[in-house]
């Protein structure tokens, strides 16, 4: 009976290190997907049923959790204008306007399938806790409650690669359950310095049917940048930042 | 290769024509956006517009007096605008140029200006100091700026339009302190005033000293705002701006200029100077829909504008200028009072603004249908915006507007030059 009994509190005690830590593996995702504070450049391309389509592209500086800055470079209609995100709060520069007016994260100053929550994204962690995390094959399925209201997306449910931590699949819901829109990782790419991570986005959304856009990222690279550069008076001046 | 070695490689050739259409599809060569020591871009605008006149209204007595009468006008405006950088080390030139020409059976005009160009040095991110001709924009509004201590009028009409400058020379400070306060933002300016520099800004022989404190505070942006009295009267204000919702934005100002003095004319044309401390204020909203439309909406009060009682006086003194014959001497206040602060655009003390725009409307990305509406509170006029918009085409901006005007006499949209205006451009970015 004793052997029994020491077997069974051995796995009892054991049994917490076999349980998904779904908040770990959520951590990893952050920092498999871009180290805190990094530069690079992405370009946004916008597909419309007919097949044409228009690009944007944008040079990204990202500093913590929550800091991220976004500059455009293409087209020239939008070239100059900036956007900064600081936790919830999201802003919009415009050379000719000369002032930041407060945007919203369900809003797109590109107008296309991703908005600007998706634009100027910041950890997962930093927005959600994860609710439950479960194994389905050679993945982990992840679901995710925001931590806030003011968060784009009320819910998120993730498909992570095992082997590498990467998100391949994640579902936005919004707090109705409505799916909002899916976004498709893919394109693994070693980017130097250790990243290496989805080069390619891919997202559709029912709310835009027979529309898709893309996001692909190159010069992704760790980056250290002072937290002034993450204020309203300095987004006239991001362009500076770019080696 | 056999035959049916060459068959069975066929899903092999398939997969990799695919594979080589998508890379091909969504290819990225960064190296064509690296940053350059010089940058030039801007755009090319030609618009056209029909005025309907309003032959009964005030402006349109005044501003075509001496002119042959007419029902209608037609103009075609040619517009070019450059703005440029040039960067060394921690020094930077920038500028924005731009240039008209238009032309109506009345007048053909050029104007050419230089918007905007100022030398800057930036020896630390948190820290700017520049001196040349430079357009600042304070305040949160999206149509008026209460707070705009040094800076043109923005014309509510077009409010995303850049604006000339003022040449002076200002610091950028900021600071993160951390915590709740997470940032803190310090701008001295000076706008010196002679004969020939600034000398629409205010009398000449002043420095004109201001400056602006923001502080983002527990997720509200506030932003405090001074001016020293000198080519213009003292005046200090405040404004706000915060996210209630993923979907909800609120702003406010309110400024007061104190001892403002403004001219006011009786109907015999009498004209005295009335000072006293003015306050405006605003509040405003930015609202996104379920269903994809913004509305933004902001009531303002004017306190530098006219009421609708001393509004009427200055309508019925021109009624009596142009019932008389002509030349008299009414007619040369009138058309003397016509040409300054009562022909303002927004002339009025209380206002509404209401904007509504949805882009890729009926399932065509890129096209951006929007209204927008102007009422002055206090003699129910109005002016309504029906806009479309098409961005489609890479580098092209299209724009088609109605404006339509509606007031009774001795009202402020009701005595304006036209009572309504149909405008197309085609704009090229490069």
């Amino acid at each position: 009976m004793r052997p029994v009994f020491l077997l069974l509190s051995l796995l009892l005690l054991a049994f917490p290190a076999f349980a998904l830590d779904g908040q770990q593996i959520l951590q990893k995702v952050d920092r498999n997907l871009e180290p805190e504070s990094y530069e690079s450049y992405r370009k946004l391309i916008d597909i419309q049923p007919d097949g044409s389509r228009k690009e944007y592209v944008l040079w990204t500086a990202k500093k913590g959790r929550d800091k991220v800055v976004a500059l455009f470079l293409s087209p020239p209609a939008d070239k100059g204008r900036v956007t900064l995100r600081l936790g919830e709060n999201m802003w919009l520069y415009m050379p000719s306007v000369g002032k930041p007016i407060r945007i919203t994260s369900l809003q797109s100053v590109t107008g296309s399938v991703f908005n600007n929550a998706d634009i100027l994204r910041i950890d997962y962690t930093a927005e959600y806790n994860v609710e439950k995390a479960e194994e389905a094959g050679d993945q982990y399925v992840l679901d995710l409650k925001a931590k806030t209201g003011e968060v784009a997306y009320d819910r998120l449910r993730m498909w992570v690669d095992k082997r590498h931590l990467l998100p391949v699949k994640i579902e936005c819901y919004a707090a109705s359950a409505m799916l909002l829109k899916t976004l498709h990782f893919s394109d693994i790419k070693d980017f130097g310095g250790g990243i290496k991570r989805p080069a390619q986005l891919e997202t559709d959304s029912p709310l835009y049917r027979g529309y898709k856009s893309v996001m692909l990222w190159s010069g992704l690279k760790k980056a250290s940048f002072r937290d002034e550069v993450f204020t309203l008076n300095y987004l006239p001046r991001v362009e500076e930042l770019r080696k | 290769m056999t035959p049916s070695q060459g068959r069975r490689c066929w899903p092999l050739v398939l997969l990799l024509l695919v594979a080589g259409a998508r890379a091909e599809e969504y290819s990225f060569d960064v190296s064509k956006y690296e940053k350059k020591p010089f940058e030039l871009n801007g755009y090319a605008e030609l618009k056209a517009e029909h005025f309907a006149l309003n032959r009964d209204g005030a402006f349109y007595k005044l501003n075509y007096f001496g002119e042959p009468q007419r029902e209608s006008l037609d103009r075609a405006t040619e517009t070019l605008e450059l703005a440029g950088k040039l960067r060394q080390g921690i020094a930077t030139f920038d500028f924005r140029a731009h240039a008209d020409a238009s032309q109506d059976p009345l007048a053909d005009a050029r104007d050419s200006r230089i918007y905007e160009a100022a030398f800057s040095l930036r020896p630390k991110p948190g820290v700017t100091v520049e001196a040349g001709k430079r357009a600042l924009s304070w305040g949160k509004g999206y149509a008026f700026n209460p707070i705009g201590f040094v800076q043109r009028a923005k014309d509510p009409n077009d409010p995303q339009l850049a604006r000339e400058g003022y040449v002076l020379a200002d610091g950028d400070f900021i600071w993160n302190p951390g915590g709740a306060l997470q940032t803190v933002a310090f701008t001295p300016v000076l706008v010196p005033t002679t004969n020939d520099l600034n000398s629409d800004f205010g009398a000449s022989g002043h420095a004109n000293a201001a400056f602006k404190f923001y502080a983002l505070y527990r997720d509200t942006d506030l932003d405090f705002a001074w001016q020293a009295k000198g080519s213009r009267p003292a005046r200090y204000g405040f404004d706000f701006a915060r996210n209630l919702k993923t979907n909800l934005e609120i702003h406010g100002e309110w400024a007061r200029i104190l001892q403002f003095a403004k001219p006011v004319t009786d109907p015999s044309g009498r004209v005295t100077v009335e000072t006293g401390d003015a306050t405006s204020y605003l509040l405003g909203l930015r609202y996104l829909s379920q269903g994809n439309t913004t509305y933004i909406a902001e009531v303002y009060h004017n306190g530098t504008g006219y009421s609708e009682e001393v509004a009427d006086s200055f309508y019925q003194l021109v009624d009596a200028a142009f019932a008389q014959p002509q030349p008299n001497p009414l007619l040369q206040r009138a058309l003397t009072l016509g040409r300054g602060s009562y022909a303002r655009p927004f002339a009025g003390e209380n206002y509404l603004y209401f904007r509504a725009q949805h882009p890729d409307a009926f399932g065509i990305v890129y096209f951006t249908p929007a209204v927008f509406a102007m009422l002055n509170l206090d003699d129910r006029s109005f002016q309504v915006t029906p806009e479309l918009q098409y961005t489609g085409f890479n580098n092209f901006e299209l724009r088609l507007r109605l404006y339509l005007l509606h007031g009774g006499s001795s009202t402020d949209f009701g005595e304006k030059a036209n009572s309504r205006k149909l405008e197309f451009y085609a704009r090229y970015y490069f």
